[in-house]
Order: structure tokens, then C-alpha cells, then sequence
């Protein structure tokens, strides 16, 4: 309710105005509460003293009495007197009475006698009241008040006996003004006291007579009033006189008056004091949250703020708390976009950052330097981290990254993600200096690399695309870079390319062909030629070879050579292989039983998981034995994982496919994988066989790998007969079967089973021969 | 000495006016009374005197005890004296101090002034009322002589109570006084009537002023 209309928008003038109000507040309670007090206070004080000068004027009045009715006994014991009175003798007892009243200066004195007559006055108003001052007489009174005519009397009784009672002796002394001001100066607070008849009471005592003693207040114009009545004892009846004292309230209140005067000013001081101090607080509170605020303004904007510290309380502890954030946040922030913008593995700058700075180094140049753009991979990488995990991979990393960051000081050099590392290197003049570049940096996987125990040899393939004459945009220097790093690959590893005009055409032949590839999936273009391979000691068919052929819309027929490795790189061929194999399967299920079909898998279908399922698919879908199914793989298979390879291999051979070891004496030809797995069958390398009939060398390679074939129990079969020489010398040298032109070239599927007789038909005549 | 032979001529009066009573009258009833004040207090030295419907007679009256009153260690003793109308009262002085003896009473007004020791004044009471005497020189001694003119009269005891024998039967009137009694002259007047040779009994309640 109070927050309505305090100010909103100023704390200082909030907690300004909520003291200042509770300060009032306070205070005007304490007037009120000390004014109530004084009120309630003098009325109860006036109450007590107003008690005590009634019983002052009763007793002053006692006094009174006493003295005249000690004179009165003095005169009622007198022998004479009471013989007077006991023998009726008015005139002496009038006389005795007027020495007295001359005496003692009492203005009134009578005898009432005991059977009720009025003796020595002629007042009417006494006589005809004689009946009732007999009866107060009779009663035991013996002083009082007497009403008469107008005035009050105070009145005493003494007996006369002679010696029974006779008679009494009354004397009457009126109230005079003067005697209620020597009784008002006695009495302990200056009260105006009169004695009037119940009658003359004020109204609202009249109400409550009958209880004595009782204290009235009442408003007399711009005064109040306290009265208060006592009864007195009456004398001779009518009237019933009271003593009315009166005092003034407001006079008695008045005195008290400066005491509030004191008390407000000592409020409005206090005020003032208030609204000084808590404007003073409040703004010693605010300025500083001011400040804190001003300064979290700017932060929100960006800017870097600090406030200045300047106490140790909870402000000064707010502010410096508040700098710490600042700080803290300025740090993060510096963090997260070092994080955002380097690799968090080398904290070399990433590929986002690494295209900021080129693309601000391609501006600064403009067109008048040159600028080169290196891309490099690690050739072999995959092999390191699958063989010696992850850990070591990356550390591998790191270590090229820092030996990169020493000895191209002047370069920049970013990871780009995996193994792939980018350099910029500005003012270089001529393309001697990129050589040198180059150079430097395949030189440096010349060392070994010491990685955890491990001595790593590994070696780059580099790519490099220079500004402006390769492009002078972000996206085309580095586009071409990478096409000159994929170039360099193609050619064999350790080497450094710089980019050709040639490579973006290339490149975006092999673009179109992938796409024409994913096409001819889609659309079925493949076929599968068949091959066969004849068993030279049984002198028949042993197999057909099926072989991949992509009838292309329009440009024809396309070797396997043309699109295979773009399948592998792309991964299409998962595809086109499985479809060879089913196509494959289902065709040899209708040839003559002892008849195998050869299918050529890529080593990428082996890192594909799903291999031997497909296989297992493909043949009992077409209803093939497993035996008649012959996987060609090539040594290339081992280069990356072999222990992954050979679970492979063996659960092949598990379900009872036959697996051959194709284009044997090319690559590496290692004799160790031929110890690794028990392959049945290993194909020669048909540059071999080309070779038998130019140079003798040749004839002894051959026997010696058929002698460890033979040793090993495994066939073997020589690809691209075409001679008849060839076959000759196969034959004496101990060759299982052979493969070539000589024989038939790759034929379509339906025209298999016409060759099938048509060779058996030749082969019987060539058994004949032979 | 002087006292016992005074007792035995009284006795012997009193026993020849009763036979002579017995002879005379039917006067053998009895009257018995017992006053109380207002609080249940029993009032000593009220006198009680009875006027028979049919007169008192013409003897003379007399009572079994002195026509004395005594000052004594400053007092009047008795208290209060009931003496036949006519009777000479003796007023012995048995203080060593002197004493004035007065009395403004209707009945008999009369100074008997300072006489010293074993020193006697007498009074003669003529009329029947009552006599209130007071000593001039000492304010508090009070006493009274009740002057009556009928022999049934009596005061009662410290119980209240007194009887009076001898009455003829038939209706009497009973005065009571006591000097505080709140009625005119202190007295109190009841018709009552007596059985003959009974006894009447009667139970009073006395307005009294206080001492």
C-alpha cells in the first residue's frame, strides 16, 4: 500500500521517505501515548488532592465545632442556665444567650428543649423548623450544616441535663466567603469550594447524588472542569448540603503544555535529523550500486568494466566480487573463442580460424605478393591409430603439430581435422622458394617420431596451391590446394604436388563420374562377364571369373579400371559388389556342378562389416554350395589391420567359401601373408606370364611359386594366357589352371553355357591333342 | 443495730397488712414482668407501678424498704427510689466530700446544699411524679425518686423482672418509667387484666434512648 506512492525510479529517495514516515509515525505515537499520559495523570492526581482538601474542610470544620460547642458546653453546664431552662425562664435564658453570641461573636443561638420548643429566637425560619432540629436533636446530632434562608450555617449541639436531658444549646455560625478562601489556601491545590444545597449542584452531580465523593468532569466553554461533591452532615434538615469543589483541568493541563511543545520540537528535530541521516545512508548505498550497475551496463556491451573498490563492507565486497566476474567472464570469453577457433587436441588455430586469417592475409596482399596455401595429410595415419590406438594417434599429432609450429616459424599453421594439417606461408617470391617450402616440410618426417615408446615412422603427402595465380579467394586456394594434396596422394606418398589448372578438370570429371555412378546404381546399368579358367592336368573348365562392365549411356563401355578406385573412394562400390556377387551366384547355379564362379571383393567391402552376411545371403538366395564360391582378395587387403582382416577371412572360410590371393608378385608380395592364412588358391600376376617368353628369369619365378604353392597346398592359376607357349611352359612348371585371351575373353552371361560346350568340345580335341 | 430493728417492725407490718389484706380482700393474684430493650437486653431499675380498675384503697401506702437515698462514693444509691406519696426521704451523706442535691423536677424542685459527712437532709415528696436529682458539684451522679400514690409498685432486677403479689383479680392499669425510655416523662402506660388469684404474666419490649 505505502510502495504506491513512494518514488519509484530512486532508492535514495525511498528509504529517504520510509524512514522519515516511520519516523513520524513513532514519534506522533509517543506524543499521543505521552499526552494521553499527562491527561490521565493530572486527572488522577487532581482526583487524590481534590480527596484530600474535602477531608481538609471537614476537618477545619471539626475544629470549628469543637471550639463552639466547647463554649456552648461551658454555658449549657452553667447552674443558673440550666435552672433557667429547667424552669422556663425564657428571659434569663435569652439574656445568658446574648452575653454569649456578644462573647464569642455567633450570630445564632438557641435551646431546643427536650419536649421540642424554640427558646431565645424569634427567627421564623428556626421556628418553623423547630420539629425538625428537635428530631436531628433527639437523634444524637450534634453538628452539621443548617440551611438557612439563603445562607449556610454551621451548626453545633450541646445537651443541657439537670442533670437528665432537658434540653440542648445550639449554636449556628454561617459560611461565609471568607472562610471558604482561608479553607481554599489550605487545601494542597487552589480549588474554589462552596457549600450549596443538592439543588444548587451542577446538573450532572445532581444526577449521581446519593454517591458520595464522586469526581465529575465537565466542559464549560473552552475550560474543563473537575468537580466534586461530598455530602455533609446536615443540621435541622432541608437542603442536603454538599461541599463543591471545583478545579480546573485546563489550567492544571496547561501546566503541562511545554512539556508537548518540548516533545514536538524535539520531534521535528529528530526529523530533520532522520531525513539528513537516512539520505545519507541511502545515498552512501546507492552510489556505489550505481556505479556497479553502470559498470554491468558495459559489460553487457561488451566492454571490459571494472569498479573501483572503495570500502570493505558488503558494497566494497559486492564490487570487488563484481570485478572478479568481470574477469572471470572476460577470461571465458577469451577461452571459448580460443576453443572456438583453435584445435582443442594441437591448440593449433582450426579450419574456421585458419580461413579468417587467409582470407585476411589474401586482402592485406591484394594481388601485389604471393601467398601459399599448403596442405599436407599423414600418409598412413588410419593404420597407426587403429594399430596402436587412439592415445598414441594423438599424441602422434601433437608431436607433428609441434615439430610443424618449430621449424615453420614464420608460417601459419592450422589443423584442419583428423590428420589433415594446413600452412600459409606469405612473401614467398618464386617458385624455387616453394620447393624449398616443400622440402622443408616433408623434411620434417624424416626424423622418427618417438611417440610413448613407440619409434613411428610415418611420411606426408603435401599439397600446394599459391595466390593470386591459383585463385584469390578463401574457398578456390583452398579447394585447390586440397586438389593438389589429393593429386599428390594418387602418386604415391612422401611427395608434394602444386596445383595444375588439369586438376580442377579432372576433378570435376571425377565429380561427374561419381554422379554417374550413383546413376547407374540406381538405374542397373552394370553387367557381369564371365571369364574362364581352365585346369591345365584335368584339361576342363574350373571356373569363370565374373568381372564388373558399366554399359554407360553414353560413352559406352567403361573398363573397371576407369570407375573401381572412384567406387572404393566413395564407397560405392559396397554396392555395385554386392550386386556382382548375387548376380554372380545366381548365374553359376546353372552351370555344370564342378564348375566354381571367382568374385572379386575390394578391401573396402572388408572394412564393411556386413561382408559375410551378404555372402552368406547371396548364396543361399541363388542355392549355391559354398564351395563352389571363390573370393579373389589382393594383398592390399593386409596393408591396413590384418588381425581384423584374418577374423574375417577365417569366418569366411568357416561357412566353406574358398578364398584365392589375387594378382600375386605385384605390391609388397609378402611371403608372410601366405603364412597368415591358408588361402587355396593364388592367381600369378599376369605380367609374369607376358614375361615368360621374353626373359628366362621369368620361367624360374614362376616354378618357384607354383614349388611354394604346391608346398603350401594351395592352387595356382596364371592370368593373361595368350600364347600357346605360355601355356606350354605353365604346364611343365607345374601351374594348376590358367586364365587369358588365349582361351575366350570375359563372355556375356548367356553366352556361358554355348562355351561351355563349344570349349568342352575344343578341350577334348586339345586332350586328344595333348 | 439501728437497721435490723428498723427490718423487724417493717416485717411485722408487712405480715399484719397482709393478713389484714387476706381478711380485707380477694387480693391474692400476681403480676410478673420482663422488660427487654429493643436488643434483647434486659432493663434494670424500670419501675413498674399498677392502678387496679377498682382503686387502690384508702391505707396508706408504705414499702418494705427505706425512704433513704444514700450519696455514696459519689453516687446515689439506690439508683432509683420508688417512695409513697408524702413520704419524708432522707438524704444521708456517706462521702467524706460534699454534696449539692438538687432537683428542677415538677414534681419536687428543692436544693439541699452542701452538706458534709454523715450530715442528713430530708425532703418531703407530696406529689406523686417523678423527681430526677443531680449533684451540682458532680455533673455525673444521677438519681431518681419515684413518687407513687399506689402500693403495687416495684422496680425490676438485673434480669429485668420483678413480680408484684397481693393484687385483686380484674382489669388494671400498668405504668412502666425508666428515665431513658423514649415516651413523654419516660413513662409507659398498659391496661392489662389480671385473674383473680392467677398469676399475669407479661413480656415488654422498652423503646430506650441511648445511655
Amino acid at each position: 500500500m505505502i510502495r504506491a506512492w513512494l518514488p519509484r525510479h530512486s532508492l535514495t529517495s525511498r528509504i529517504t521517505a520510509i524512514y522519515a514516515t516511520l519516523f513520524v509515525i513513532a514519534f506522533a505515537a509517543v506524543i499521543g501515548i505521552a499526552s494521553i499520559g499527562i491527561d490521565t495523570y493530572v486527572q488522577r492526581q487532581l482526583v487524590k488532592e481534590m480527596g484530600a482538601s474535602a477531608s481538609v474542610f471537614d476537618r477545619i470544620w471539626r475544629e470549628r465545632y469543637d471550639q463552639m460547642a466547647s463554649a456552648g458546653r461551658v454555658l449549657a453546664a452553667d447552674f443558673g442556665f440550666r435552672s433557667a431552662v429547667a424552669v422556663d425562664d425564657a428571659a434569663t435564658i435569652e439574656s445568658a444567650l446574648d452575653s454569649l453570641k456578644t462573647r464569642l461573636d455567633i450570630p445564632v443561638a438557641f435551646v431546643v428543649t427536650t419536649d421540642g420548643r424554640v427558646i431565645g429566637v424569634d427567627d421564623a425560619a428556626i421556628q418553623a423548623r423547630a420539629d425538625t432540629i428537635w428530631n436531628d436533636l433527639d437523634g444524637g446530632a450534634e453538628s452539621g450544616i443548617m440551611a438557612l434562608g439563603g445562607a449556610m450555617f454551621g451548626a453545633v449541639a450541646a445537651p443541657i441535663e439537670a442533670p437528665d436531658r432537658i434540653g440542648w444549646l445550639v449554636f449556628a455560625q454561617p459560611l461565609n466567603t471568607a472562610d471558604m478562601a482561608d479553607f481554599a489556601k489550605l487545601s494542597p491545590i487552589p480549588v474554589a469550594a462552596s457549600v450549596v444545597r443538592a439543588d444548587a449542584l451542577p446538573a450532572m452531580l445532581r444526577e449521581g447524588t446519593g454517591v458520595a465523593d464522586n469526581e465529575v468532569k465537565a466542559r464549560e466553554g473552552g475550560e474543563t472542569a473537575l468537580y466534586r461533591a461530598t455530602p455533609l452532615a446536615s443540621f435541622g434538615g432541608k437542603g442536603e448540603p454538599h461541599l463543591l469543589l471545583r478545579y480546573s483541568l485546563t489550567d492544571a493541563l496547561a501546566e503541562y503544555r511545554p512539556m508537548l511543545w518540548i516533545l514536538a520540537g524535539t520531534a521535528i528535530a529528530g526529523l530533520l535529523l532522520t531525513l539528513i541521516g537516512s539520505w545519507l545512508v541511502a545515498r552512501g548505498v546507492v552510489r556505489p550500486v550505481r556505479a556497479l550497475e553502470a559498470a554491468a551496463r558495459r559489460v553487457s556491451l561488451g566492454d571490459n568494466a571494472s569498479v573501483a573498490v572503495g570500502s570493505e563492507d558488503e558494497l566494497g565486497r559486492l564490487a570487488s566480487t563484481f570485478n572478479f566476474m568481470v574477469e572471470a567472464i572476460v577470461e571465458r570469453e577469451t577461452r571459448i573463442t580460443h576453443i572456438a577457433l583453435h584445435d582443442t587436441l594441437t591448440n593449433l588455430p582450426n579450419r574456421k580460424l585458419f580461413r579468417e586469417q587467409l582470407d585476411q592475409a589474401l586482402r592485406r596482399i591484394g594481388g601485389r605478393g604471393k601467398l601459399a596455401v599448403v596442405y599436407l595429410d599423414l600418409d598412413q595415419f588410419k593404420s597407426i591409430n587403429d594399430t596402436l590406438g587412439h592415445p598414441t594417434g594423438d599424441a602422434l599429432l601433437r608431436a607433428v603439430a609441434k615439430r610443424l609450429a618449430e621449424d615453420l616459424d614464420r608460417a601459419i599453421i592450422a589443423r584442419l581435422g583428423g590428420d589433415e594439417f594446413a600452412v600459409m606461408v606469405e612473401d614467398v617470391r618464386g617458385d624455387a622458394d616453394f620447393n624449398i617450402l616443400a622440402r622443408r616440410i616433408t623434411g620434417i618426417f624424416d626424423e622418427v617420431f618417438d611417440i610413448e615408446g613407440h619409434k613411428l615412422r610415418t611420411a606426408t603427402s603435401i599439397g600446394i596451391a599459391v595466390a593470386p595465380a591459383d585463385g584469390m579467394d578463401v574457398d578456390q586456394l583452398i579447394k585447390n590446394a586440397d586438389l593438389a594434396l589429393y593429386r599428390a596422394k594418387q602418386q604415391g606418398r612422401g611427395t608434394y604436388r602444386f596445383f595444375e589448372p588439369l586438376m580442377d578438370a579432372q576433378a570435376r570429371a571425377r565429380r561427374d563420374m561419381e554422379a554417374d555412378l550413383r546413376t547407374a546404381i540406381a538405374e542397373q546399368q552394370f553387367e557381369v562377364h564371365f571369364q574362364p579358367l581352365f585346369n591345365l592336368a584335368r584339361k576342363e573348365i574350373s571356373a569363370f571369373e565374373a568381372l564388373v562392365r558399366w554399359q554407360h549411356p553414353v560413352r559406352g563401355l567403361i573398363p573397371p579400371i576407369e570407375f573401381i578406385p572412384l567406387a572404393e573412394e566413395t564407397g560405392l562400390i559396397i554396392p555395385i559388389g554386392e550386386w556382382v556377387l548375387r548376380e554372380a551366384c545366381r548365374q553359376a547355379i546353372t552351370w555344370p556342378e564342378d564348375i566354381r564362379v571367382a568374385v572379386n571383393v575390394s578391401p573396402v567391402q572388408f572394412r564393411n562389416t556386413g561382408l559375410n552376411a551378404i555372402v552368406l545371403q547371396a548364396l543361399t538366395h541363388a542355392g549355391l554350395a559354398p564351395d563352389r564360391l571363390e573370393l579373389e582378395i589382393t594383398e592390399s587387403l593386409f596393408i591396413e589391420n590384418v588381425e581384423a582382416t584374418l577374423a574375417s577371412l577365417h569366418a569366411l572360410r568357416a561357412i566353406g567359401v574358398r578364398v584365392a590371393l589375387d594378382d600375386f608378385g605385384t605390391g609388397y608380395s609378402s611371403l608372410s601373408y601366405l603364412r597368415a592364412f591358408p588361402f587355396d588358391k593364388i592367381k600369378i600376376d599376369r605380367s609374369f606370364i607376358v614375361d615368360l617368353l621374353k626373359e628366362d628369369g621369368s620361367t624360374a619365378i614362376i616354378r618357384s611359386i607354383t614349388a611354394l604353392a604346391d608346398a603350401l597346398g594351395m592352387e595356382t592359376t596364371a592370368e593373361g594366357v595368350e600364347e600357346v607357349e605360355q601355356v606350354d611352359i605353365l604346364r611343365e612348371q607345374g601351374c594348376s589352371s590358367i586364365q587369358g585371351y588365349l582361351l575366350s575373353k570375359p563372355v556375356r552371361d548367356d553366352e556361358v553355357a554355348g562355351f561351355i560346350r563349344q570349349l568342352q568340345s575344343r578341350a577334348d580335341a586339345f586332350r586328344a591333342a595333348a | 443495730m439501728w437497721g435490723s430493728k428498723q427490718g423487724m417492725i417493717a416485717a411485722l407490718l408487712l405480715v399484719a397488712a397482709g393478713f389484714g389484706c387476706a381478711s380485707w380482700a380477694a387480693a391474692d393474684a400476681t403480676f410478673a414482668i420482663t422488660i427487654r430493650d429493643a436488643n434483647g437486653v434486659p432493663v434494670h431499675d424500670a419501675v413498674v407501678t399498677i392502678v387496679p380498675a377498682g382503686g387502690v384503697g384508702d391505707r396508706p401506702v408504705r414499702f418494705a424498704w427505706a425512704n433513704r437515698m444514700v450519696q455514696k462514693d459519689i453516687a446515689f444509691n439506690p439508683g432509683t427510689l420508688i417512695v409513697p406519696v408524702g413520704a419524708e426521704v432522707g438524704f444521708p451523706n456517706a462521702d467524706k466530700v460534699r454534696h449539692h442535691v438538687y432537683s428542677f423536677s415538677k414534681a419536687a424542685k428543692f436544693n439541699l446544699k452542701l452538706f458534709g459527712r454523715d450530715e442528713t437532709r430530708s425532703h418531703r415528696f407530696s406529689v406523686a411524679g417523678n423527681v430526677a436529682l443531680g449533684c451540682n458539684i458532680h455533673d455525673r451522679m444521677k438519681g431518681y425518686i419515684k413518687v407513687v400514690d399506689t402500693p403495687f409498685a416495684a422496680r425490676t432486677d438485673e434480669y429485668g423482672q420483678l413480680r408484684i403479689a397481693g393484687l385483686p383479680g380484674g382489669r388494671a392499669t400498668v405504668k412502666v418509667w425508666h428515665p431513658l425510655q423514649r415516651a413523654k416523662d419516660g413513662e409507659s402506660s398498659y391496661q392489662i387484666d389480671i385473674p383473680a388469684g392467677g398469676v399475669a404474666n407479661k413480656d415488654l419490649s422498652l423503646a430506650m434512648r441511648p445511655r
